[in-house]
């Protein structure tokens, strides 16, 4: 990140539970609390969501917005999560086989990347673990 | 005139609107504060209320908001020439999506992100909730026939692109396993799935599935036979998980969609090529392009299912109120660079495949059957710009067109079944709301006996015009509650409404008339399904004028007093 904002960016890759491309236009499904839809229909991702809220949540609590940018980004949405695992990667001065390496598991369905590396991918089912590996891979960056 | 001239300059135009109009918008109309708390703050849960990057949160919305309707619209309306359907994509993007899209967003943000329904009922009157889902119901109808119209007309024209698309079902599913069972990445499987499903581009030219011959033995065109089939497999994917299909296809939509836009406007730059079609076109077939252009044209130009989509998930996830402008204004912007590549394949690619416009869009029922052909053709015609071949092109557009169009397909037959078990909730009926099956056959019912309505008057076999036209009276009129809500939002807020209250007006005298033309037609050709459906979408549009027209008067008598909010009132 720049000097004049958070020095770290922490990225959590999920499922978001809104419909995306293709229907678009004129079809929409509603997840939570829209006007056509039903929640259950994206259960399976919500799941998904809720145990990544839960890290989010965890690592809001420990690490100041003005020091870390966490930023949350669906799979989907490659325009701007390559460029910006490579552009974090680069920054820290990795090589082509290790950039390419960081980017194949930080465009993982669940992954969380520090600072260009890529650390986790789907199992949260120890929150703490995520964290601390978190607060570990920005005691590194630093 | 060259295509490239008209694409720069609607560039031009868009960058323009962006600077000025959005920011007119963003400091004087909705008064964007960078120091408003915004629901993904005040909210803050990690899962459905998330401050998320500007550039994060644009990708995501415009990839929901861009579809297929901004395609056959354009391709449908260029009948009239180029120039007023290129004007009326201009002027709807710049004054009324913009201003629709952003301001369902800020409204949504100042109201505890509350969807439009309930911002509806919240800051209009009970009523128009009421109002709002039945509108969404005569949508969702004609969405599902048209859509089913658009596949079984592109495939009964490319039958090249039957195997693509069929292999793409398994393929998605495939994806959307191998993600999940396996943790990979998706990058990897997702761009693998696009160049599997070009690939199969080639074995589908090499196997053409023409279904005619069955067709006939059954009495009926390959047309029909394929809606069938389709509203077969709409039933099927619209009771299956989102999960299993659904989602893993929108990995691989997600990646089309801008591939497809890359493929048109490098056409366009490199070709250097003219456009065919008359600035202005007299029509044969009794449609005038007052009114009728300004209902052919609505995604692209202007689209009430936009709302939805920004008072839904986008408003959660607003980090700051300021950044509205880029994400509502920009997201419309997009959606009307796709329109604008529908006019340039339309008018100029079709050209290059040595097409005559004149014959394609001879009268409006002769329009209305190969404008999608045309749409195909025509960015055919430009991939051989960028050195892929005509025959390759033209399967790569269909299959684009169908891949959004069927998910759009599915996804409308799903969102009909939840309508219908509402309203058997709200009849007290447990069979209606709790029989999924029952539900799900309703929902497909019903559009696949408009899909195959006779037309009537000018001969033809189905009314796909007819219909086309019908559904953007009712996506028109969506646009109309949500600008009728955010005008009352803002004239409550003691700001002038005039940027909302002119595209309002605009869309309603022009919807009424085109429906009150329909009617007339309807009527004198003893088409006994679709007048009626007209006819209730009049009284809909009728019902929203007195409703707009009264909170408006509200709105302005209750200036003396103005509030932020209704839930501050």
């Amino acid at each position: 990140m720049t000097a004049d904002g958070p020095q770290h960016r922490i990225l959590l890759v999920r499922e978001w539970d809104s419909q995306t491309s293709g229907s678009g236009c004129c079809g929409r499904l509603g997840g939570e609390d829209c006007d056509v839809g039903h929640p259950d229909t994206f259960a399976h991702s919500r799941s998904l969501m809720e145990a990544m809220g839960a890290v989010y949540r965890a690592l809001r609590a420990e690490l100041p917005r003005r020091t870390v940018d966490i930023t949350v980004v669906d799979p989907r949405n490659m325009v701007w999560l390559v460029p910006s695992i490579l552009r974090d990667g680069r920054r820290r001065g990795m090589g082509p086989g290790e950039l390419w390496r960081q980017l194949t598991g930080g465009v993982r369905n669940g992954a969380i990347v520090v600072d260009g590396r890529a650390l986790f991918a789907h199992d949260y089912e120890n929150t703490d673990d995520a964290v601390d590996a978190v607060l570990r891979e920005l005691a590194t960056a630093s | 005139m060259p295509a490239v001239v008209v694409f720069v300059a609607v560039i031009a135009i868009f960058a323009l609107a962006y600077r000025f109009y959005s920011t007119y918008l963003a400091e004087k109309v909705y008064a964007l504060d960078p120091d408003f708390v915004t629901p993904a703050h005040e909210f803050e849960d990690g899962v459905d209320y998330v401050p998320t990057n500007r550039h994060v949160l644009f990708g995501h919305h415009f990839t929901s908001i861009a579809g297929a309707a901004p395609i056959v619209g354009p391709a449908i309306a260029v009948v009239w020439g180029w120039l007023p359907a290129l004007l009326w994509i201009v002027a709807g993007t710049v004054f009324a999506a913009g201003v629709h899209d952003t301001g369902s967003l800020v409204v949504s943000v100042r109201n505890k992100a509350t969807n439009i329904g309930t911002l509806a009922q919240d800051v209009i009157n009970p009523r128009s909730r009421t109002l709002f889902l039945a509108i969404i119901f005569f949508l969702l109808t004609l969405v599902n026939a048209v859509f089913a119209i658009v596949i079984g007309t592109l495939f009964v024209g490319n039958p090249e692109a039957v195997i693509p698309i069929t292999l793409e079902i398994p393929l998605a599913i495939f994806i959307g396993q191998y993600i999940r069972r396996t943790n990979s990445s998706a990058l990897v499987p997702s761009i693998a799935g696009v160049i599997v499903l070009y690939a199969m581009i080639l074995v589908g030219m090499a196997y053409p599935i023409d279904i005619t011959g069955i067709a006939e033995g059954l009495g009926m065109s390959a047309r029909t036979l394929w809606i069938l089939l389709l509203f077969i497999y709409g039933w099927i994917a619209s009771r299956i998980p989102v999960w299993v299909l659904l989602q893993p296809r929108d990995y691989i939509n997600s990646h089309q969609l801008f591939i497809a836009l890359g493929v048109i406007f490098l056409g366009v730059l490199i070709g250097m090529d003219t456009i065919a079609a008359p600035a202005f076109n007299s029509v044969g077939g009794a449609r005038n392009w007052f009114p009728f252009l300004f209902v052919t044209i609505a995604c692209g130009a202007v689209s009430g299912f936009h709302s939805l989509v920004s008072s839904g998930t986008t408003s959660k996830q607003l980090d700051k109120d300021t950044d509205a402008r880029y994400i509502g204004y920009m997201g419309s912007l997009g959606e009307g660079s796709l329109a604008l590549g529908a006019v340039l394949a339309t008018t100029a690619g079709i050209g290059i495949v040595g097409l005559n416009w004149g014959e394609q869009y001879a009268d409006f029922g002769t329009a209305s059957e190969t404008a999608l052909g045309n749409f195909v053709q025509g960015v055919a015609g430009f991939a051989s710009n960028i050195g892929i071949p005509i025959s390759y092109g033209t399967v790569f557009a269909a299959v684009v067109v169908i891949s959004f169009a069927a998910t759009t397909l599915d996804t409308g037959i799903r969102l009909q079944r939840y309508i219908i078990q509402e309203i058997g909730e709200i009849v007290d009926s447990r069979t209606l709301s709790q029989n999924l099956n029952l539900a799900t056959t309703l929902a497909v019912v019903f559009p696949l006996g408009l899909a195959l309505a006779p037309a009537g008057g000018d001969g033809d076999t189905l009314a796909f015009g007819r219909l086309w036209t019908l559904f953007g009276t009712t996506n028109q009129l969506t646009a109309g509650l949500a600008l009728a809500v955010i005008a009352v939002w803002v004239t409550r807020n003691g700001r002038n409404a005039m940027a909302q209250i002119v595209p309002l007006t605009f869309l309603l005298f022009m919807t009424c008339w085109a429906l009150f033309i329909n009617l007339r037609e309807f009527v004198a050709n003893r088409d006994w399904l679709l007048a009626p459906l007209d006819l209730a979408i009049f009284v809909l549009a009728g019902w929203l004028i007195v409703e707009a027209v009264l909170a408006i008067r509200g709105a302005r008598a209750d200036r003396t007093a103005p509030v932020e909010s209704p839930a501050e009132k």
